[in-house]
């Protein structure tokens, strides 16, 4: 799989230009009129970034995320799901960066050997920023009502979430 | 939704800094104005008028620190190297006090006995930690907003150069050929043989691989093309919802790299569960897509996509 993905990129970039040019395209031309959107596109994300990032770092500061634990601790561990992947399950979705610190500190905590950093690796590698996904795809075509695309986002990482627990615990514990 | 989240995220915030700010001013865990007792060494001839690097020790505690005496004209100063070995509250002090800088802190030596070296020194005060900690947080934020969205603009040209030649050339009408009844049914008012289906699967293919690089530019490609057939500019469709859905839960065939760094060879066991997971989400997330799908019904518009956005099929 890995040799897959080690090709797949270089190929790509080759040989479409090559068919291009076979097909009597002026390439050249052709790619720099499409590059130019790249501009465009990236200084329209922009506001969008700036919104969604500025609330979750004011969030990740605030220490709110301790008080959430520590209010989750007795119902999550009432259903079985363990408290130490809390921040994990809040982070994710929201930080990207923020995410991964929180994974590389469990490792320091727990060992990479632990059922929870198998947990939380598997949580970190299934689900997806959703926050920043949201910014970046909404942003660039300029859609400020996002309709239901929070929850739907949202859902399929509790999907993800409470799958992570269940899928690692069957295989691993 | 998205307006409350944000709004949520701001207005808790702020309750949580407040309150903590709050606590600290009642519980005083920095012990603001408190002196502390201290043995300046100063060395051989050491002159008290002169600005000099002398070193300390704290009472009640092991080892000598680094600093800088400071003659002032009302009380010395003591500019204090932080070290790691200090104790708890002067670390704690130095990181959360107002200027930048944590590897110093300036504090204010209120009496000094040159005959026996002790002092008696009062430690920066610290307050509103919280509440300076989220509005540097929000300004810090914003600027890397701003890194990100630049960053982003190289390899956003380089891919929609690409995707733009491919589509002049015809590659993308293969592409688009090949998975149209899978696309069919996830954007069910996308036309068919559409440049939208082609690109959409490029995307996806290149999230399955965990090539971020190329994902987010083919994402965004994709969004523009469901772009075109959105009657109303500023409001998601159905269909660049399932986009983005399908995005946020997309199958891992390889681990992101990141992934890869941290847990290093261990990262290979957790491919199986990552991937069994990563199809649940998905499964779920296109379901509940789908189900939504239903209580959005699409205005009318579609039929109105001017001829030269279809590719001939």
């Amino acid at each position: 799989m890995r040799t897959i993905a080690a090709f797949i990129l270089p190929l790509i970039i080759v040989l479409i230009p090559l068919y291009g040019i076979l097909k009597k395209v002026a390439v050249y031309e052709v790619f720099v009129d499409g590059a130019k959107e790249g501009f465009t596109i990236a200084i329209r994300i922009i506001p969008y970034l700036v919104a969604i990032l500025f609330a979750i770092g004011m969030f990740r500061e605030s220490g709110a995320m301790e008080f959430f634990m520590m209010a989750l601790s007795p119902i999550l561990g009432f259903v079985g799901f363990p408290v130490e992947l809390v921040p994990m399950a809040i982070f994710r979705p929201l930080t990207g960066s923020g995410s991964v610190g929180v994974l590389a500190e469990m490792i320091a905590t727990y060992g990479e050997d632990s059922l929870v950093v198998k947990m939380a690796g598997t949580m970190f590698g299934s689900t997806e920023t959703t926050f920043y996904v949201i910014a970046v795809y909404f942003g660039a075509i300029g859609v400020r009502r996002v309709k239901y695309a929070v929850q739907t986002g949202l859902i399929a990482d509790l999907a993800g979430i409470i799958a992570s627990v269940i899928v690692v615990n069957i295989l691993f514990g | 939704m998205l307006n409350y989240i944000w709004a949520g995220l701001i207005i808790i915030s702020l309750i949580f800094a407040v309150s903590q700010d709050v606590m600290d001013l009642v519980q005083d865990p920095y012990q603001n104005g408190k002196e502390h007792n201290i043995e300046i060494i100063f060395p051989e001839n050491g002159d008290t008028d002169k600005r000099q690097n002398v070193r300390f020790r704290i009472q009640g505690h092991e080892g000598t620190y680094d600093a800088v005496w400071r003659p002032h004209a009302d009380n010395p100063e003591l500019l204090i190297s932080v070290d790691s070995d200090m104790p708890e509250l002067w670390l704690s002090i130095a990181q959360d006090k107002d200027s930048t800088n944590d590897d110093e802190m300036s504090a204010e030596v209120v009496s000094y006995d040159p005959a026996s070296g002790t002092a008696m020194i009062v430690l920066p005060k610290v307050y509103y930690v919280k509440l300076n900690a989220i509005a540097t947080a929000a300004f810090n934020m914003a600027e890397f907003a701003v890194t990100l969205a630049i960053g982003l603009i190289g390899i956003m040209a380089l891919w929609l150069g690409l995707m733009k030649i491919a589509d002049e050339s015809g590659l993308m009408y293969f592409l688009v050929k090949g998975v149209q009844p899978f696309m069919r049914f996830l954007f069910p008012n996308v036309p068919k043989g559409h440049a939208a289906h082609g690109v959409i699967s490029l995307n996806m293919a290149a999230n399955m691989l965990g090539l971020g690089n190329a994902a987010t530019p083919l994402g965004i490609k994709a969004m523009e093309e469901l772009q075109k057939l959105n009657p109303s500019k500023d409001k998601a469709t159905n269909a660049q919802c399932m986009l983005l859905t399908v995005n946020t839960a997309s199958i891992q065939l390889l681990p992101p790299a990141t992934l890869v760094a941290l847990i290093g060879t261990g990262v290979n066991e957790l491919m199986i569960s990552i991937l069994i997971v990563t199809f649940i989400s998905l499964m779920v997330g296109i379901t509940a897509a789908k189900i939504y799908e239903r209580f959005h019904p699409e205005d009318d518009h579609i039929e109105n996509i001017p001829d030269d956005q279809k590719i001939e099929a």
